[in-house]
């Protein structure tokens, strides 16, 4: 495989084609037919998920280092470039988004019936936008990505949203946009700073991580710019009153996006920019503890709020509270074992919160209500349905062998050490967590059959089951045997601790674990 | 002391042929008007002769550019520098797109007036004055010509409560201005005994302002204040911007502010660089005030127009952040900046022109309800124009923004950079909401937008503008090294 693909010149020109073919399906989409839209971002998102693939192999992942850099400057007035590149960290992300994208737009194939080619055309620029934050090396490019990816969501809450849809898009775009004007201050001083210390003038990420001291006094300052804005878009408790809202009200591919994806650019913000940049902060005792009880409260209290939840939707919206706040511990532990669990959970998150908004959706779409209390004993109508529901309910909750389960148990495992009352009270998230969903997944599928409005549900037809079934492999793939993954991102996990720990924290960290070193 | 010198070299009148032959175009329509003023086709031809005089001027300055280009220093009465230059072009694609806008929308509004296009040039040949000004006797000179004829074209609706209550509050508080002004250029004569900006600055390059210096900068700063329209001077703004003729309301957002900015650039980088202790404070000061209280003040607008009237108070607070610095980077923000809201502002209003049927005092959020189901184009335009005048990355105002941060950043001003990425959020509030009428709701009626149809001159005019404003925004190296490259011909630029 790795033959064929150099055959192709595959790593010359992998990143730059992910990201320009959404954008030439949008021609095409904005030409055609209405009724057309739908066919052609299928096509084309599938065209981007195959190209993605070769990722997998292609990627020498042992150094963990960014791979396949390009650069080529675009404004050198102000030493920036268009500068691409990826590791095994982005590599997972980039894979998630370009196979969840074909399901997405299979998932909206009769849910979305009016303005189809905006709608397909937003949904292939949100992609470049994803994949874009994803790959960026340079924070100008990093930061345009950023921001851009607002637009479509903006637009896909606001316009196919549901009957609060205003004020969900605009409260997701003021959240987000709080966030990112000040990261856009604490970069461009960032980037002044460093031209202070070296006299290069330039936005490469290699080069600002290199000179992170120049940032001098301002650290904390820069640091809580760069947080604020990731912690909006993790959430970090208390900022994630926008989630609920935007979540509910997008339509379903909106909110299986916004769950699996986005979320998880604010972890990989935490990841690749904010603690890197400044560990002396970030891991700094009262920053660390405050981050770590954040994140403990997040999984604790997302998780007591989406078991009083009455609608299906705000349920699962609650739960990504909840998961979110096993990455955040997982990412202030900094060992290896607690980062490769962090990644374990934002991939895990993305395949079974993306299950489950699907499966609320296609729930939707059939009773035109959300509310658990509407549904029960369905069962017995719905079999294949049901046996669905309660596999990806079981691997949200973290059961054994299912994909949930690997993550948040590297987390606690590895954050024991460095946080141990922090970890013990994340535990109990994991307890909640079936508590909601088991108690959900009762009144929803078990239970008497007592609505003879759900005596006629229609089981799953063929193109949901085809929405369902990639994921529900991956869901067990990742349950039964994540060592591919696990090991690919482990160097990663590895540069990440010894850039935040020092090497010889990171030495010592790492020892607590079985390593396999190459 | 030597006696005030206001004979202009020979070689320096080549330098005015700009000018010169924009004032040659306006007497050309004026003399025609003699003729023909009575239908709507004199005023048509009127305002196409107009347009076609900017051509020669145009050329002229690419001319003067390529060619003439030298270090200004010399107590020439007007500038023969990169930045003046720059500044007309700037000043004549404003005044095109003026034209263009107008065409339609006068004969939409029944007011058939050929003199109008003879004023709009008179106004932009003093805008050019004033921006290339070296003296501050031609700064006055400049200034007053371009306000007389702004003065009168805000009242030129005579058939509106409106536009005539504009024009007088215009002509009132104007005239305040140019007295502060006057007075504050007397005051610096009397403490340098120059009227040229260069000489005063080599004249004040001792370590202390003499208490007469100190004077004439603050009148000067009040006299500029008002015409830019910063907080605290600038309460006449929103009524004239309202009651104005919309392409008029945007020829004094975007022209009459860009030439008072050149013009105050000058004052300051050149006449007063030894002076920067004393007058950063002030401008922050004004900045500060100005980010604030437009973009809160914005925030409670239910008139579109009102609205973008409020905004660009706080835009003139984020140009004044950009001249703090009085450096080459801050020079090249300010041109940066002005060029995009030169040209977000231009097709904003050119768009709203079209938006309002009859009087467009009433173009509010409710009018532009799902405006993209019935034009597109016309909601796609708007809303470039929203997101860049909210420095959305993918635009020009991004671009501007960014030039404006950056320029604080590498002089270590953070009180501003804050403010201005804290208003910008604010900002977001007035100007998403136009997108979210534009694309997220149902039009309110069935014919909601069958007269909004821009006239085809209009369309010319704000395509181009949006085609730039989202071209420079993904590709500005070009802009950005030419801004850069003028900036640094300006005298006392860092």
């Amino acid at each position: 495989m790795a033959q064929l693909l150099s055959g192709l010149g595959y790593r010359q020109w992998i990143l730059h084609a992910l990201l320009l073919v959404p954008l030439l399906g949008v021609v095409p989409i904005l030409l055609g037919r209405p009724a057309a839209a739908k066919r052609t971002a299928l096509v084309v998102s599938l065209v981007e998920f195959v190209l993605s693939l070769g990722l997998w192999w292609a990627l020498d992942t042992s150094p963990g280092t960014l791979q396949l850099n390009f650069s080529v400057p675009w404004i050198p007035a102000w030493g920036i470039s268009y500068a691409v590149g990826i590791d095994a960290i982005s590599m997972t992300m980039v894979l998630l988004t370009t196979l969840l994208m074909p399901l997405c737009v299979l998932g909206s194939w009769s849910y979305i019936k009016t303005r189809e080619r905006g709608y397909y055309a937003l949904l292939l620029t949100l992609l470049t936008g994803i994949l874009g934050v994803f790959v960026a090396t340079d924070l100008f490019l990093f930061y345009v990505f950023w921001e851009v990816m607002l637009i479509p969501m903006y637009f896909i809450i606001g316009i196919w949203g549901g009957r609060n849809r205003l004020y969900a898009a605009i409260k997701f775009f003021l959240f987000t946009l709080a966030g990112s004007l000040l990261m856009l201050l604490a970069i461009i001083v960032f980037a002044w700073k460093v031209y202070g210390a070296t006299g290069t003038l330039s936005f490469a990420y290699a080069h600002l991580l290199e000179h992170r001291e120049a940032a001098g006094s301002l650290a904390p300052w820069l640091f809580a710019a760069f947080g604020l804005a990731f912690a909006i878009k993790v959430p970090v408790f208390p900022l994630h009153t926008w989630l609920p809202d935007a979540h509910v009200e997008a339509p379903t591919a909106g909110s299986v996006l916004l769950a699996s994806v986005l979320l998880k650019l604010g972890t990989y913000g935490f990841i690749r920019f904010a603690v890197p940049f400044f560990p002396g902060v970030a891991l700094a005792p009262p920053v660390s503890a405050l981050v770590v009880a954040l994140a403990v409260i997040g999984i604790v209290y997302g998780a007591l709020v989406a078991m009083v939840q009455p609608d299906i939707k705000k349920l699962v919206a609650y739960s990504s509270v909840s998961h979110l706040g096993f990455v955040m511990l997982g990412i202030w532990a900094a060992t290896t074992q607690s980062l490769q669990g962090a990644l374990m959970v934002m991939i895990g998150h993305g395949f079974s919160t993306g299950a489950l908004f699907f499966l609320v959706g296609m729930l939707y779409e059939r009773r035109h209500t959300r509310e658990i209390a509407a549904f029960g004993g369905i069962a017995k109508v719905v079999p294949v349905f049901s046996l669905i529901f309660t596999v990806v309910a079981l691997s949200s909750i973290g059961l054994p062998g299912l994909n949930g389960f690997i993550g948040e148990f590297l987390v606690l495992l590895g954050s024991f050490r460095v946080h141990p009352w922090a970890t013990g009270i994340a535990t109990t998230g994991v307890i909640f967590a079936a508590a909601y969903l088991l108690w959900a997944l009762q009144r929803i599928i078990f239970n008497r059959l007592d609505k003879p409005e759900n005596e006629s549900l229609g089981d799953l037809n063929r193109r949901e089951l085809l929405v369902m079934l990639p994921l529900l492999a991956g869901i067990v793939w990742l349950g039964l045997y994540p060592a591919p993954v696990l090991r690919r991102i482990e160097p990663a996990a590895v540069v990440y601790v010894r850039t935040v720990r020092g090497d010889y924290d990171a030495m010592r960290l790492s020892a607590l674990a079985p390593e396999r070193r190459r | 002391m030597r006696p005030l010198d206001v004979r202009i070299p020979l070689d320096a009148s080549l330098a005015l042929a700009p000018e010169i032959l924009l004032c040659i175009g306006a007497m050309v329509v004026l003399l025609l008007n003699a003729w023909r003023h009575r239908t709507a086709q004199d005023s048509r031809l009127a305002g196409w002769i107009a347009l076609g005089s900017l051509l020669p001027s145009a050329l002229a300055v690419a001319v003067l550019w390529m060619g003439g280009t030298r270090a200004s220093g010399d107590p020439f009465m007007v500038a023969l520098d990169g930045f003046r230059f720059a500044s007309l072009a700037l000043i004549l694609a404003i005044t095109a797109g003026t034209i263009l806008l107008s065409l339609g929308y006068l004969e939409r509004e029944g007011l058939i007036a050929p003199e109008y296009y003879a004023l709009v040039l008179f106004a932009a040949s003093g805008m050019m004055f004033l921006a290339g000004a070296e003296d501050l006797i031609v700064l006055f000179l400049g200034l007053e010509v371009m306000s007389i004829s702004v003065y009168v074209l805000a009242g030129f609706n005579r058939a509106n409560v409106f536009s005539a209550e504009a024009a007088l509050k215009y002509f009132l508080i104007g005239a305040f201005a140019s007295a502060f002004l006057l007075y504050g250029i007397a005051l610096t004569w009397g403490a340098t005994g120059s009227t040229a900006l260069t000489e005063i600055g080599q004249r004040l390059s001792g370590p202390a302002l003499p208490l007469l210096g100190t004077l004439g900068l603050a009148l000067l700063l009040i006299g500029m204040g008002f015409k830019v329209a910063a907080v605290p001077f600038h309460m006449w703004a929103p009524d004239v911007y309202d009651g104005s003729p919309t392409p008029i309301t945007g020829l004094m957002a975007t022209g009459v502010k860009a030439a008072g900015f050149l013009a105050l650039a000058r004052i300051l980088v050149e006449a007063f660089p030894h002076a920067a202790g004393q007058w950063q404070p002030a401008i922050a000061g004004l900045s500060l005030a100005s980010m604030v209280l437009g973009n809160l003040v914005a925030l409670s607008q239910r008139s579109l127009k009102r609205m973008l009237a409020y905004s660009s108070i706080g835009h003139a607070g984020y140009l004044l952040a950009a001249l703090w610095p009085g450096t080459r980077e801050g020079l090249s923000a300010t041109l940066l900046y002005l060029t995009a809201y030169a040209l977000t502002s231009l097709a904003a209003f050119g768009i709203l022109a079209v938006l309002g049927r009859g009087g467009e005092r009433e173009v509010t959020l409710d009018s532009i309800a799902g405006l993209s189901r019935r034009r597109p184009w016309l909601a796609f335009a708007l809303s470039a124009c929203m997101l860049s005048l909210l420095g959305f990355p993918g635009t020009l105002g991004f671009v501007g923004k960014w030039a404006i941060l950056a320029a604080l950043a590498a002089e270590q001003q953070r009180t501003l950079a804050v403010v201005l990425v804290v208003t910008t959020l604010v900002s977001a509030g007035y100007y998403l909401p136009v997108v979210m009428a534009a694309y997220m709701r149902e039009p309110l009626a069935a014919d909601a937008h069958d007269t909004a149809r821009l006239p085809r001159p209009a369309i010319v005019a704000v395509g181009v503008a949006v085609a730039l404003v989202l071209l420079l925004g993904v590709l500005p190296a070009g802009a950005l090294d030419a801004a850069l490259a003028t900036a640094g011909t300006v005298a006392g630029a860092r």
